[in-house]
């Protein structure tokens, strides 16, 4: 636990650097310029900007995440194998097939992902 | 020392779990969540336990709340969720919650101290996991990959982007 | 903690934080006058010798226009959007090597901010809260295209997390451990007498994946989705001016210097000069040599930033899972 009390001064310190970034613009920032529609307004190349900026979104996406999330959590479980992997090397591959077991069968997953089509585009 | 840093964190972890729950905007509970997520992450390393620290920001700040973040933010629920009137029914199962979480709070500090000494682990707190993983937990991590496969077939089912979906997108 | 090992800590805070802060101005220049040579234009050469002062002329630019807020923003996501991103990037600095150890008073220190012993997991985990600065920048704008810029980006970034993550696990089935240092110390002296040990040579493929998904992690060239100039306006940081803008720059540009530096001390030997073997003598010019080695990716950076043409969305996340 000790050796996380730098990352803590780090944090500290580049959470300065952002309210410094943040205060030096402010103050620097011209203020008292007149309020223009067009800066104001969201912007659409130019044109005018029509219909909510939220929109009924593709499954596409939220699709993706959670195909993130699980094969997230399977390489969560490729970590502690591979820090014992060398030394069971030397006590037999018993490791190697518990972990060519473990990747099959999310290799099957993959491929089923792959053959119903569920990466392709939206 | 190390009591001000569990004091610090804690009230920082409870602080931002009641903005996940107090705040107007999903976005911001969703915000909120991340930052809550950090406390706990600092709090299961102060206790050693630093592989699962650094998992729970790798697969709950950085994958989940990312599902959440993703619904939220495209469904543009605004304020309509939060707005509700606060009946009595609401007034009592507060009561309640508040009640049994007091109690769990008493048994907890009559019988433990508010920072055990820790003892220094053997090796590294990742080696000792991946240890035990591969010899007495072996079964149950095949079976998680089973799981998992499982968990994948049924968002598939479940979300189905099917030709009918793409023959719209690509007329 | 002693007062000598506070300021030991600090001072080698500050010094390897600021650098990487710095560099990036160095990268803006070298971005451009490079993109300038490979396309065969001057580039920048108004501001002082070479165009040299042509990043600090942008810094100041940036710090004095004006901040257009959008009406319709959310204020507080709009503010802290950037410095979500900041944040994240400067954090990943913490667990990077940068040479070996130097004594005072008899006692060794390396030079690496925080030696975890889970380094690497903590540098997976902390890149992947980068996406949220986008994400919540994004929607916080207010603008349909902010958005699906937003939303795309997202998704090629937890794309290529994955594979990021498993290239990184076959690393530590090299060193067997997960801290950072002891890869880099790993990594001394030849193998097969011939070549230095280095990560590249035992992890080939590895390398590879980790190359392309680092590629993809910092939205470069060919993975620019989210800002490709041609489809999507300027992508989630449209509605973003001035200093707003110039911190998500520099928050990309941080994490592409970072990225690099894991690279160079995953695959590339870290601070470990080919064929030496002299500790001590090592860990000054080793500091600067794990320096270079990064300059050398970032360049490797930028020229491909001019060269390919970018990817389509579909193409991108299809081919992260197999990778």
């Amino acid at each position: 636990m000790e050796a996380f009390l730098p990352v803590l001064v780090l944090l500290a310190i580049s959470l300065g650097l952002c309210v410094g970034i943040f205060g030096v613009s402010t103050l620097l920032n011209p203020r008292n310029l007149p309020p223009v529609a067009t800066k104001l307004n969201p912007y659409e190349c130019g044109v005018k900007p029509e219909g909510g900026a939220r929109q009924p979104f593709h499954s596409q996406f939220y699709l993706i995440a959670v195909l993130f999330l699980l094969f997230d959590v399977e390489g969560v479980f490729f970590f502690p194998w591979a820090l014992v992997y060398r030394e069971s090397l030397a006590s037999g591959g018993a490791l190697l097939l518990a972990i060519a077991v473990y990747m099959g069968l999310l290799t099957l997953g993959l491929v089923y992902i792959f053959r119903k089509d569920c990466l392709e585009i939206m | 020392m190390k009591e001000l840093f569990f004091i610090f964190f804690s009230l920082y972890t409870i602080a931002a779990a009641l903005g996940v729950v107090l705040a107007k905007n999903p976005v911001y509970s969703a915000f909120s969540l991340i930052l809550s997520f950090f406390g706990l992450s600092a709090l299961y390393v102060m206790w050693g336990a630093t592989f699962i620290g650094m998992i729970q920001i790798l697969v709950y700040t950085g994958a989940i709340v990312v599902l959440f973040v993703f619904v939220v933010m495209l469904l543009d629920l605004g304020s309509v969720v939060t707005d509700h009137s606060h009946s009595w029914l609401t007034v009592m199962v507060s009561a309640i919650a508040v009640w049994f979480f007091s109690l769990l709070m008493l048994r907890t500090f009559n019988h433990t101290p508010l920072v055990a000494p820790a003892t220094p682990l053997a090796e590294s707190n990742t080696r000792l996991i991946s240890q035990l993983l591969f010899t007495e937990y072996l079964w149950p991590f095949e079976i998680l990959s089973i799981f998992l496969l499982a968990l994948i077939i049924a968002i598939y089912a479940l979300t189905r982007p099917d030709a009918a979906d793409k023959r719209k997108v690509h007329p | 903690m002693t007062g000598l090992e506070w300021i030991i800590l600090l001072s080698k805070l500050l010094v390897i934080y600021l650098t990487i802060v710095h560099v990036v101005p160095i990268m803006i220049w070298v971005e451009r006058k490079g993109a300038a040579l490979i396309q065969d234009r001057p580039g920048p050469n108004r501001v002082g010798p070479f165009g040299l002062l042509q990043p600090v002329a942008d810094a100041l630019k940036f710090l004095v226009k004006e901040d257009p807020i959008p009406n319709s923003v959310n204020r507080v996501l709009y503010a802290m959007g950037p410095f979500m991103t900041l944040v994240p990037a400067s954090l990943i600095v913490a667990v990077l090597p940068v040479g070996d150890f130097f004594e005072v008073q008899g006692k060794s220190y390396f030079m690496q901010i925080a030696d975890i012993n889970v380094g690497l997991l903590y540098l997976l985990s902390i890149s992947s809260l980068g996406i949220y600065g986008i994400l919540f920048g994004g929607w916080a704008s207010n603008n349909k295209y902010s958005l699906m810029g937003a939303m795309r980006s997202a998704s090629q970034i937890i794309s290529y997390e994955i594979p990021l993550g498993l290239a990184a696990v076959g690393a530590v089935t090299v060193y067997g451990t997960f801290s950072l240092r002891e890869m880099a110390l790993g990594q001394e002296g030849t193998f097969l007498a011939v070549l230095p040990r280095w990560g590249v040579f035992m992890q080939p493929i590895g390398f590879l994946v980790f190359f392309i998904s680092a590629f993809a992690e910092t939205n470069r060239l060919p993975f620019d989705l989210p800002e490709t100039e041609g489809e999507l306006v300027a992508g989630f940081h449209t509605e973003y001016g001035s200093m707003k803008f110039a911190t998500y720059f520099m928050a990309e540009y941080m994490n592409m210097a970072t990225i690099s530096g894991l690279m160079t001390t995953l695959y590339f030997g870290g601070w470990h000069l080919p064929y030496l073997t002299d500790a001590t003598l090592l860990g000054w010019l080793g500091g600067q040599r794990n320096l270079l080695a990064v300059l050398q990716f970032l360049i490797f950076f930028f020229q491909s930033c001019c060269l390919p043409a970018h990817f389509r969305l579909g193409a991108l996340d299809g081919a992260a899972f197999p990778l």
